[in-house]
């Protein structure tokens, strides 16, 4: 057997290994994402006073900070058997939204863009931000830094500090919005509504009037037909901060439904000898290995598992959106990992015109924002990460102190399903041992549509995203090296 | 001259912190007002937008590079760098930040980003905070080298 081991892996520069074994032929026998886990945070955690949880959870990750803050803030008011006053739940939300405009603006022009907009094959030189705003313009890429930008300062006037925020209490928030900010956040939503549009239009003249993208959107080695899991509103539509988990099948039909308190009745986690990652599952469908198919417990989270386990967006341009998504692509659910794209704008799209509602909403200016703890106990968040569903769950002793913290984050939830996605890609795109860059970022393309986030602490020099292929002859010598720098 | 000295990791992962750690120190020695100390834990854009507006950024923040020691500390500029990437694998690294930045016409880009890279040898992959021993050594003698580096570029200004 020939080893092929692509690492590490460009634009996502955490320290992911994809190691794809040749059979005689050449061709893929079996493909593996390995990504290294951080290790240790339970027990980190443990006798760490229950209030500093939104801190410290939000340090975790710099990708993901704002979900941490609030997983970890909802997880303590379960755990303190407090409900926060309407006003601070609508706070949190707005400044949730801020995160989603921006998390979902980046990955899609910075980190899936170019794979579209300057072509899957494009030599790395091209194939980033820069490549993107030589095709589309310098006027586009104004846009983009400014409506990112616009997320990112949404988020800091709520939230204190974009990148650490400190607001979130049990019970509450520690800072309501003044009058002027009130103004200052009108405005920007409004454009951020104007410019999901205008992202949406981009994905339509660009990837949707192409028929290769299309087809390659819709071919056999990008899809993957999993259940589907995702935050739902007491309507089953998308909701990000809150709301009841929600689980559909292949046939788009709910098969699951559980408050985040009791997931550990619904999932469970599989350990694989070759990954520190591990790979959640549902608990009655049970662990079948890295296989799709209504027998096989694994899920997908993310943009295409939200709008999937849901029956539409809880607004109205967005529901439209929605609508046509699955007109567009052959019905419910849709199975294509490269449609996440396209889900992660109508996303966008929600996120802007949910917080132009929360906005105008006048309870958003009351002083009541928070309500007094009661004792401490057992609690568990759970939010919509941009990335699928986080959840946080921590037993807090009698003097407030942390007993035990278990989370669960989105890359994980989806961890079968991305390496399933990596493999099927794999088997796909090399054939008797042919292999090229652009063969490469095909198979990046099935695991950056999810856009996982790995750990990752300490940095590279000179920092390159070298992206190496080895392949091996039957004596383990290297015949042949593919480099894309 | 404006300058912000930018201590950059993640004090939840042992030595990845190291750079927090310098800054924290720093700030006893910088009297300068023109000279702001701060700390992040981010990358790519959201490290562009700290340090925008400002004429010099000095980032402390560790390396990993196989030709060097653990506890080595180098002194390098941002075009030593093909890629920078700090904590944050959801965003690009800051030289590229900083191409799409002056493509765009941002004219506040800091003209001179020294980085100060503390090479840390052993991934960082278990929580916990304080430093290894040996990464605590480089704390005093970053702080040295960045003083001087404030003092040199004074000297200069005042010599023009």
């Amino acid at each position: 057997m020939k080893a092929v081991t692509i690492d590490p892996i460009t634009r996502l520069e955490g320290h992911g290994k994809i190691s794809v074994f040749l059979d005689s032929d050449g061709n893929v026998d079996n493909a593996y994402l390995q990504i290294p886990e951080l290790r240790g945070f339970e027990r980190f955690c443990q006798g760490r006073r229950a209030e500093d949880m939104p801190q410290i959870t939000s340090r975790i990750c710099g990708v993901c900070p704002v979900a941490h803050h609030f997983a970890s803030t909802k997880a303590l008011d379960a755990c303190f058997h407090v409900e926060p006053p309407s006003a601070a739940k609508k706070l949190r939300e707005l400044m949730y939204m801020g995160y989603v405009i921006y998390d979902h603006i980046l990955h899609f022009y910075f980190l899936g863009g170019p794979d579209f907009v300057v072509g899957p094959d494009a030599p790395a030189s091209q194939h980033n931000i820069l490549g993107v705003i030589d095709k589309a313009g310098l006027d586009v890429g104004r846009e983009v830094i400014k409506h990112r930008a616009y997320g990112q300062r949404i988020t800091a006037i709520l939230g204190g500090k974009a990148t650490h925020p400190v607001c979130g209490l049990p019970g509450g928030v520690s800072k309501g919005l003044a009058k002027e900010e009130v103004q200052e956040i009108k405005d920007m939503v409004r454009s951020c509504v104007d410019f999901a549009k205008f992202s949406l239009k981009l994905f339509d003249d660009v990837v949707l009037k192409n028929r290769d993208y299309v087809d390659m959107i819709k071919s056999d080695p990008y899809n993957l037909e999993t259940y589907n899991m995702g935050l739902v509103d007491a309507h089953n539509k998308v909701n990000f901060y809150d709301g009841i988990v929600r689980v559909t099948d292949q046939n788009a039909e709910e098969t699951l439904r559980f408050s985040g308190k009791d997931y550990t009745d619904y999932i469970s986690e599989h350990v694989e000898p070759w990954s520190y990652m591990k790979f959640p599952y549902l608990k009655k469908i049970g662990w079948r290995g890295l296989k799709d198919g209504k027998t096989s417990g694994v899920y997908r989270v993310g943009p295409l598992g939200r709008l999937n386990a849901a029956d539409g967006m809880a607004t109205s341009l967005a529901d439209k959106e929605y609508k046509r998504f699955y007109e567009t692509l052959g019905g419910k659910p849709v199975n294509s990992t490269l449609a996440y794209h396209w889900a992660r704008l109508i996303e966008l799209l929600y996120a802007a015109e949910r917080a132009t509602e929360l906005i105008n909403d006048p309870d958003i200016t009351s002083k009541h924002i928070r309500n007094p703890v009661g004792e401490p106990g057992e609690g568990v968040g759970v939010v919509e990460a941009a990335r699928g569903t986080l959840i946080h769950h921590y037993e807090v002793d009698k003097n407030g102190l942390i007993e035990k913290a278990n989370l669960i984050v989105a890359t994980t939830n989806n961890a079968g399903a991305i390496t399933m996605s990596v493999r099927d890609a794999a088997r796909g795109m090399i054939k008797k041992g042919v292999v090229n860059n652009g063969i490469l970022n095909r198979i990046e393309m099935a695991f950056r549509a999810y856009d996982p986030c790995f750990a990752c602490a300490t940095h590279t020099l000179p920092g390159g995203m070298p992206l190496e292929l080895n392949i091996y002859d039957k004596n383990k010598k290297i015949y042949k090296t593919i480099k894309n720098f | 001259m404006r300058t912000i000295i930018l201590g950059i990791g993640n004090p939840l992962l042992g030595d990845d912190g190291v750079g927090i750690r310098v800054a924290k120190e720093l700030r006893k020695h910088v009297k300068d007002p023109d000279v702001e100390v701060d700390e992040t834990t981010t990358g790519g854009i959201n490290l562009l937008d700290q340090i925008i507006g400002f004429d010099k950024a000095i980032l402390v923040d560790t390396i990993k590079d196989k030709s060097m020691r653990n506890g080595e500390i180098k002194r390098l500029t941002l075009g030593d760098l093909s890629s920078y990437h700090s904590f944050n694998p959801h965003d690009v690294g800051l030289p590229e930040a900083c191409k799409l930045a002056k493509r765009l016409g941002e004219t506040r880009i800091p003209h001179d980003i020294t980085i100060f890279g503390i090479a840390v040898n052993k991934m960082q992959y278990e929580f916990w905070e304080g430093l290894s021993e040996e990464i605590s050594k480089t704390v005093p003698k970053t702080v040295d080298m960045i003083m001087s580096e404030l003092n040199h570029h004074k000297n200069q200004v005042e010599e023009i």
